[in-house]
């Protein structure tokens, strides 16, 4: 069964439809959750997209994107509101400057430098954040990216941009050597 | 291959280990309870709305049902009345054979007119009566028509059908 025929089940009170859509979904919003406000947040995000989810089911509309990018513009909604709260944190669709030019990095170990990587991500601005988290961490495309973040493609491709510029920048700027020196393995 | 370009593909290679890393992350256990105990409730809510929905409707049925019949009844006797005081107001001059109904009797009436018209004086069979020319008691026309009166509801169906003759002069001279 595809996701509108789940969705159309669960508006009918199907609570084995409403799981099986929670399975397929809460893993992929935790993530983005996760990366975004924090793991202790996550947990709550997620629990708020499903249950507005049960509460406007009738408001998704399968012309407008998939139930993945609805649940994800949801879930959107509830990060930037906790993002709000947080002082040093900006809005998702308010960029910050950045710096272009990265410098080089010194020589470290490969899980010293995922290490540095996921703190280097979770200090980016947050519109910049959600592009690496999107179209990297959940190796998504422009056009579903850009559904998400309500902008045009471009907008997403200039903000990855930048927001790669922004992390070597950063680990750059922890190691003092170049980022070539090292490689990561899975 | 530029030094910045290898820095890319470096951090590119990061990124993909991190996704990985991440792949099996998911909520907590707590979460899906909470979830699925609030998809319960809101299921049971539904279900009760439907349930007091259904309830008012079969309410709102009972109190149609409660007024309307009487009001029917009240009204068919208010056209009956009627009816009676047209045929009094006739009797001294008309005769008139009782009301008879139509196909659509049996459909509910909740106000209706008598309306006087002519009919073609071979509609008296099918209603059992036998047309005699000049002599069969109902007041014809030249045109082969008789007089009849015709309750017709307010939704237009016509109910019941009398037909009528002029009472001979004789007739009325004896009643005086």
């Amino acid at each position: 069964m595809d996701d509108h025929g789940l969705l159309e089940r669960v508006r009918r009170g199907d609570q084995q439809a409403f799981s099986r859509l929670y399975a397929l979904y809460q893993s992929a919003i935790y993530r983005y959750a996760m990366h975004m406000c924090g793991a202790a947040a996550a947990d709550d995000v997620v629990q708020d997209t499903f249950v507005a989810l049960l509460g406007r089911p009738a408001r998704y509309d399968p012309s407008r994107g998939s139930i993945l990018s609805y649940l994800f513009g949801i879930a959107r909604h509830h990060v930037s509101k906790r993002l709000a709260v947080r002082e040093n944190e900006s809005p998702l669709d308010t960029p910050d400057d950045v710096v272009d030019d990265a410098t080089p990095l010194d020589l470290v170990s490969r899980d010293e430098l995922v290490g540095q990587v996921r703190e280097a991500i979770q200090s980016l601005p947050p519109a910049y954040r959600e592009a690496v988290v999107l179209c990297e961490l959940q190796e998504m495309d422009y056009a579903t990216a850009a559904a998400i973040m309500h902008c045009p493609i471009g907008t997403v491709r200039s903000r990855l941009h930048r927001a790669k510029a922004m992390l070597m920048t950063k680990l750059a700027a922890r190691q003092g050597a170049p980022l070539a020196t090292t490689r990561p393995t899975r | 291959m530029t030094e910045r370009q290898t820095a890319d593909r470096v951090l590119a290679d990061a990124l993909r280990v991190i996704a990985d890393q991440d792949t099996h992350a998911s909520a907590s256990p707590d979460v899906e309870a909470r979830v699925m105990a609030a998809f319960n409730a809101v299921a049971m809510a539904r279900r009760r709305r439907a349930r007091a929905t259904v309830a008012g409707l079969a309410a709102a049925a009972a109190i149609v049902t409660a007024v309307a019949i009487p009001l029917w009844r009240s009204r068919s006797g208010e056209i009956a009345r009627r009816s009676a005081q047209t045929q009094a107001a006739t009797t001294r001059r008309e005769v008139t054979t009782a009301f008879m109904p139509l196909v659509y009797s049996g459909v509910p009436i909740v106000d209706g007119h008598v309306v006087r018209m002519e009919v073609p004086r071979a509609s008296l069979v099918s209603f059992g009566l036998v047309p005699v020319d000049g002599a069969d008691g109902t007041q014809g026309t030249s045109s082969g028509t008789v007089l009849a009166d015709v309750i017709v509801g307010d939704d237009g169906l016509a109910r019941a059908v009398r037909f009528v003759r002029a009472r001979p002069r004789a007739e009325e001279r004896k009643d005086r």
